[in-house]
């Protein structure tokens, strides 16, 4: 790719992000700045909401375990106490139906415990609780096979034979069981406590996440604050740099022809000058340099009606090379004077544009006389006016490039030069006068006219200024529209 | 006079079922529907003990309490169930193996107890599921039931080398 090729890409938007230079950062910093906090904060608020989630799952978890353990050793308590419960309600009564009836009951209580001690061992997780459970099985069975010869005893009526067996072995192989039963809940209560402290310390972690986040997120508030207004204060500094510099360069261009005015009025009312010709020489100059300084000032006056909105331009069908010739002789002088050859090529058939005259010829006569003043050593001009095979808005257009051969403009100055009182370090060094205002000047009436103005430039080679204006499909030649 | 006769017919139907035996009340109010092995009485007994075989003499020394325990190395106690009066049941065990009336059954045991010739009073109970109940929980108990209330909870024995659905075998009930 040609260097010409690579210019024409930035301009037109088209390089590639490692071309891009820091300033368009630098302006972009507050917006960066704070696009960078919200994605930090959205990420850290993010974990901080899966910590709290996880948080409360963990407290989820423990509360339905701890509810379910309890369930589980209670209805294991519940159960071992009604199984002998029944065994001891059939010593009570000599009916055999009841004695027959309560054995059922017995039973039927041992079955579920026996169920909820394999439930119990089923969910073991640790080797302690695997102990305890199978602990609790052997005593458990230990306990029934006493409870069943207390209750053939009872139901074969011998009650005495009956209360011996139970106070021998049923007693003692019970209270084991009930010991067994202490420690599984000793042990629920032990793995709560566990849990309770995790989610203790889950729960202490996302409130310190969360703390960390809005630490975060104060301190990039703060910062974005302090970007934006160091962002501010440093653009209103630059402004007020570009005024005072503007003041400057505009008091320099009125000196300069005051100078000359003062001067030659002295010589005549000194009565230095002698003779008609001198004295019509002295009023050429006078009347040169008045004409400069009335330039200067319309220009000045005109950039502050278009920054504040105040102008009224005339709107009308206009052909091009109308405005092109007016803003050429406007300019002739000049390109005369400094020896220039200017270059004219108007395509033939051209449609009408439309816009207001003066502010047309003032936005050409612009951006010829800049041609002129950073043409250096060459001392040619190219204005040239076609129909683009682009559009502008749905609208066909017509493009005026005036291109010079001249020193060019740096890639990085490029995105500048249409700032109000912007002048380039280059030509400040190279003491070429100006005020600043004259591209944005121009580019405010482009843009005013419907249209727009671009730039291509190569350091050293020369720069192409296009105006786009947009042709005027069904215009009524004698209406005139007033913005 | 019309009057005076329903009323006799409704008086002697109220007083039939204290007449009656239970089950003879059940089969003549119901048309009977028999089942396999609804008439056959199989003789139970605890599912750990291990005699497989009694004969009819046997069983009725065991019945009439002239044996307190079951032969070693079982050796449990034995404890005999029988159903309340008024079970079909209870009137063949006591038609075939006591070969007594209730009354005579009621002084026997009476007899026996005061004397010391009978070791082992029959526990009452009330339906053939308390007596199924009964047998499961005691080791040394017999009974007897009805073929069809038979289940895995109890152990059928074989009298003189026959089960329930042998043929030959004597021990029947009427229909329920």
């Amino acid at each position: 790719m040609s260097k010409k090729e690579t210019i024409q890409k930035w301009t037109t938007g088209a390089g590639s992000w490692a071309n891009v230079p820091w300033s368009v950062f630098s302006r972009y910093s507050s917006a960066l700045l704070l696009l960078l906090v919200f994605c930090t904060v959205t990420v850290v608020g993010l974990f901080a909401i899966r910590d709290l989630r996880r948080a409360d799952l963990e407290e989820q978890n423990m509360f339905t375990r701890s509810v379910l353990s309890l369930h589980r050793i209670a209805a294991l308590q519940y159960q071992t106490q009604e199984t002998r419960r029944s065994t001891l309600y059939a010593l009570s009564t000599a009916d055999s139906n009841l004695h027959v009836k309560y054995a059922d009951q017995s039973r039927e209580a041992d079955h579920l415990v026996s169920e909820g001690i394999a439930a119990y061992l089923a969910n073991a997780r640790t080797p302690n609780e695997i102990d305890i459970g199978r602990r609790l099985q052997r005593d458990w069975s230990a306990y029934l096979s006493v409870r069943d010869e207390v209750l053939a005893s009872i139901l074969e009526g011998s009650t005495k034979e009956a209360v011996d067996l139970d106070l021998t072995g049923g007693v003692q192989s019970f209270d084991r069981v009930r010991h067994d039963l202490a420690e599984i809940e000793r042990v629920y209560d032990q793995q709560a406590s566990q849990q309770l402290a995790s989610v203790d310390a889950i729960s202490r972690r996302t409130i310190l996440r969360v703390a960390g986040v809005l630490a975060i997120t104060l301190a990039a508030t703060i910062a974005s604050v302090w970007a934006i207004q160091r962002s501010r204060m440093s653009g209103a500094i630059q402004l007020a740099k570009l005024q005072m510099e503007f003041v400057a360069s505009v008091s320099h261009e009125l000196r300069t022809p005051l100078a000359v005015i003062s001067s030659a009025a002295d010589n005549i009312a000194d009565g230095v000058v002698k003779g008609k010709d001198e004295l019509r020489k002295y009023g050429a100059a006078i009347q040169n340099q008045s004409r400069q300084m009335t330039e200067l000032i319309d220009q000045i006056l005109l950039f502050a009606a278009t920054r504040n909105q105040r102008n009224h331009f005339v709107m009308r069908a206009l052909p091009v090379s109308e405005i092109l010739h007016s803003a050429l002789q406007q300019t002739s002088g000049l390109a005369k004077a400094s020896g220039f050859c200017v270059e004219l090529e108007i395509a033939p058939g051209l449609p009408l544009i439309r816009g207001d005259a003066s502010a047309l010829v003032r936005c050409l006569q612009n951006m010829i006389v800049n041609a002129v003043k950073y043409s250096g050593k060459s001392r040619w001009i190219g204005v040239r006016a076609f129909l683009s095979d682009t559009e502008l808005h749905g609208q066909r257009e017509i493009q005026i490039a005036v291109r010079d051969r001249g020193m060019g403009i740096a890639r990085l100055e490029l995105p500048r030069i249409f700032e109000p009182f912007y002048r380039s370090p280059a030509v400040v060094a190279e003491q070429i006068h100006g005020t600043g205002l004259g591209l944005s000047l121009s580019k405010s009436i482009a843009e005013a006219m419907g249209g727009r103005l671009t730039a291509v430039s190569e350091l050293g080679a020369g720069s192409v200024f296009t105006l786009h204006l947009p042709v005027v499909e069904d215009f009524q030649t004698n209406t005139d529209e007033h913005l | 006079m019309r009057l005076s006769c329903c009323l006799c017919i409704l008086v002697a139907l109220a007083l039939l079922p204290g007449v009656l035996p239970r089950g003879t009340l059940e089969s003549a109010a119901y048309p009977p529907e028999e089942k396999p092995g609804e008439r056959n009485l199989a003789i139970v007994v605890n599912l750990n003990n291990p005699v497989e075989n009694l004969s009819t003499p046997e069983l009725r020394r065991i019945f009439l309490g002239e044996r307190g325990h079951w032969p070693n190395p079982y050796g449990r106690r034995i404890t005999l169930v029988m159903l309340e009066p008024g079970w079909p049941e209870r009137a063949a065990v006591l038609s075939i193996i006591y070969q007594m009336s209730e009354t005579e059954f009621n002084n026997h045991f009476l007899h026996g107890l005061f004397t010391g010739e009978v070791f082992v009073s029959p526990k009452t109970l009330a339906s053939p599921e308390g007596v199924r109940k009964f047998i499961f929980n005691v080791p040394g108990a017999i009974g007897y039931l009805r073929e069809s209330d038979v289940d895995k909870t109890v152990k059928v024995i074989r009298i003189d080398e026959r089960l329930p659905d042998d043929k030959g075998y004597k021990f029947h009930v009427p229909l329920r």
